[in-house]
């Protein structure tokens, strides 16, 4: 006997893939795992879909600071922009086309964090 | 009345038995619509602060108080945000009011270690004259004193304030307004009397059982089994039944076997389960005879946060075989037969009772109808889920019935709004201490007590 047989040789573990919509609660535990798991599949697919550009991220890091459309913490900068429209405060929506058209890049649906604190 | 109700041929007890028994057909359910599901919470997820309610309270109800603001003061007044205040103008600002309590308990003062202080014990009410009023909006915060009445206030309420910034950087204030009436409900009654019973509290698990005989003298009337025809003719006009909260007592929260050793513990099982089997037992009998409404309460088994979300049909296994047994949140919003009713078990005002001079419960409940939010204290000092994308405490339309459960005293009064609303206001009391329900009128809106009481060894 080599080693001692474990359950997980008869059942091995499979890791479920995270799917777009999370929970945001959840995501924040393990964000940057993930954002390491997202990466690599990012790049593996990166011909189909071109990177943010920094100056799309300048454009949502400033949606975030906007006092107007309220708090931007612990919600997807999608829920947050929809919430907005909702209540008539009437975002640009010029922002929701960018944020669906990333919706795949963490970067983009969640606010901006420095060193992956909220 | 409701005794007016009984059928002009019934005949009294002493009558003799009749060669056939006369039946009275219990009047049916025309329309009933459950409108809670801004209530009903699916998944919940508590990663959220509470930032996101406060915003979006405010949000929602600016559009609404800046419209009274200028019914009030005129249509040429300022509108300002703190930010833009300028010393001296008059002007209106809308914003969130906070009151600083001094007694106002607070969970960093109980565990702040290096004070050694014991924890305050639970007064009936934490006002203090030192207390002051604070108005927030987005951004900013600024005190506010002058025309407005700091003791009656609570925090979380949205109010436009009309006044100045004085010179101290503190606000003047020379009038306010709150939101108002929400809009009217068009009325759909029904054309013919008909009741709905309103009762909470009922208590159920207490040390002793002197509710118990008034519970089944309650459930008896309702089903027809108690009186000669007359009653009985009555009691078919109650179309529903609506028990608000309160249903099992505060002696079933009890958690004395934590600090006891487990092998005293072993054998007992908590005091709820009894009391649940035996609310299991008195749905059972009124189900099969009346639709019935079971509102969870502060201490039934759910969850504490507002809004308590419907007992799990698993604990009541008798009668949750009958489709008349509805299991709603609380608070709990519905249209019984074109007629709109809105109420809670009472945590709301009894916690604005707690932070408030007002000392009337009725009063309290009409404020927070002018003040156009079901439980404006909600994140601060009474429990609430952290809502992020909308508030559903807001009063959007005017109910025609507004109830409160586990008031200390039945009070009603018919609220007549500018825009023709019409609401009926009821403090239900709570049934253990008062043995008292209410049967409110669909017809014409009316409200009557009804008291159950067993003559006992110390009743005069």
């Amino acid at each position: 006997m080599s080693q001692p047989r474990r359950i997980t040789d008869s059942f091995p573990r499979r890791l479920r893939r995270r799917g777009p919509g999370r929970p945001p609660g959840r995501l924040k535990d393990k964000k940057d795992k993930d954002k390491v798991q997202v990466k690599v599949q990012d790049s593996s697919c990166s011909p189909s879909q071109p990177a943010p550009d920094p100056a799309l991220l300048e454009m949502l890091r400033r949606f975030d600071l906007s006092w107007e459309y309220g708090p931007c913490t612990g919600i997807t900068r999608l829920q947050r922009w929809e919430r907005a429209q909702e209540l008539g405060l009437s975002p640009p929506s010029s922002i929701r086309d960018a944020l669906l058209e990333h919706r795949d890049n963490p970067d983009v649906t969640y606010r901006w964090v420095w060193d992956g604190m909220v | 009345m409701f005794s007016e109700q009984a059928a002009p041929t019934a005949q009294g007890l002493l009558a003799p038995p009749s060669a056939k028994a006369p039946t009275f057909p219990r009047v049916p359910v025309s329309g009933y619509l459950d409108c809670s599901q801004p209530f009903q919470l699916g998944e919940r997820s508590f990663s959220w602060q509470y930032a996101h309610i406060y915003a979006v309270r405010l949000a929602g109800m600016r559009p609404g108080l800046e419209r009274c603001a200028r019914r009030r003061w005129g249509n040429d007044i300022a509108l300002r945000k703190l930010s833009e205040l300028q010393a001296g103008e008059k002007c209106c600002v809308v914003g969130t009011l906070f009151k600083a309590m001094q007694l106002q308990p607070s969970i960093l003062q109980e565990i702040s270690e290096e004070h050694n202080l014991v924890p305050q014990p639970p007064l009936p009410k934490y006002i203090q004259p030192s207390d002051k009023l604070i108005l927030e909006d987005e951004l900013q915060r600024i005190k506010l004193e002058g025309a407005i009445d700091v003791q009656r206030l609570v925090t979380g309420t949205i109010l436009a304030v009309y006044g100045s910034e004085q010179d101290d950087g503190r606000f003047l204030v020379e009038d306010h307004c709150f939101a108002d009436l929400p809009p009217p409900l068009p009325w759909n009654g029904p054309s013919s009397n008909r009741f709905v019973l309103l009762a909470s509290g009922l208590g159920l698990g207490s040390v002793s059982g002197e509710a118990l005989l008034s519970t089944q003298l309650l459930v008896d009337v309702v089903t027809g089994q108690l009186g000669a025809e007359g009653e009985q003719s009555c009691a078919a006009h109650i179309t529903r039944v609506i028990l608000a909260g309160n249903l099992l007592s505060q002696n079933t929260q009890s958690r004395d076997t934590i600090n006891k050793a487990k092998y005293l513990t072993k054998k007992t099982q908590a005091a709820s389960v009894e009391a649940v089997k035996m609310l299991d037992e008195i749905l059972l009998q009124l189900c099969t005879s009346v639709p019935v409404d079971v509102m969870p309460g502060e201490f039934d088994p759910t969850n504490y946060t507002l809004p308590q979300q419907p007992l799990h049909r698993c604990m009541l296994p008798l009668a949750s075989a009958y489709a008349t047994l509805r299991l709603v949140t609380n608070p709990y919003q519905a249209n019984l037969d074109g007629v709109r009713f809105l109420g809670t078990s009472g945590q709301n005002i009894s916690d604005i009772f707690k932070y408030s001079s007002m000392d009337d419960y009725l009063e309290i409940l009409e404020w927070t109808l002018l003040a156009g939010h079901i439980s404006p204290t909600a994140p601060d000092t009474l429990g609430c889920y952290p809502f992020y994308k909308s508030d559903p405490f807001i009063l959007t339309e005017c109910p025609h019935v507004y109830f409160c459960g586990n008031a200390p005293h039945f009070q009603s009064k018919l609220l007549q709004g500018k825009e023709g609303q019409r609401v009926l206001l009821v403090t239900v009391p709570d049934f253990s201490a008062t043995q008292t329900a209410c049967l409110v009128n669909l017809h014409d809106l009316t409200c009557q007590p009804i008291t159950f009481s067993g003559f006992g060894a110390d009743s005069e």
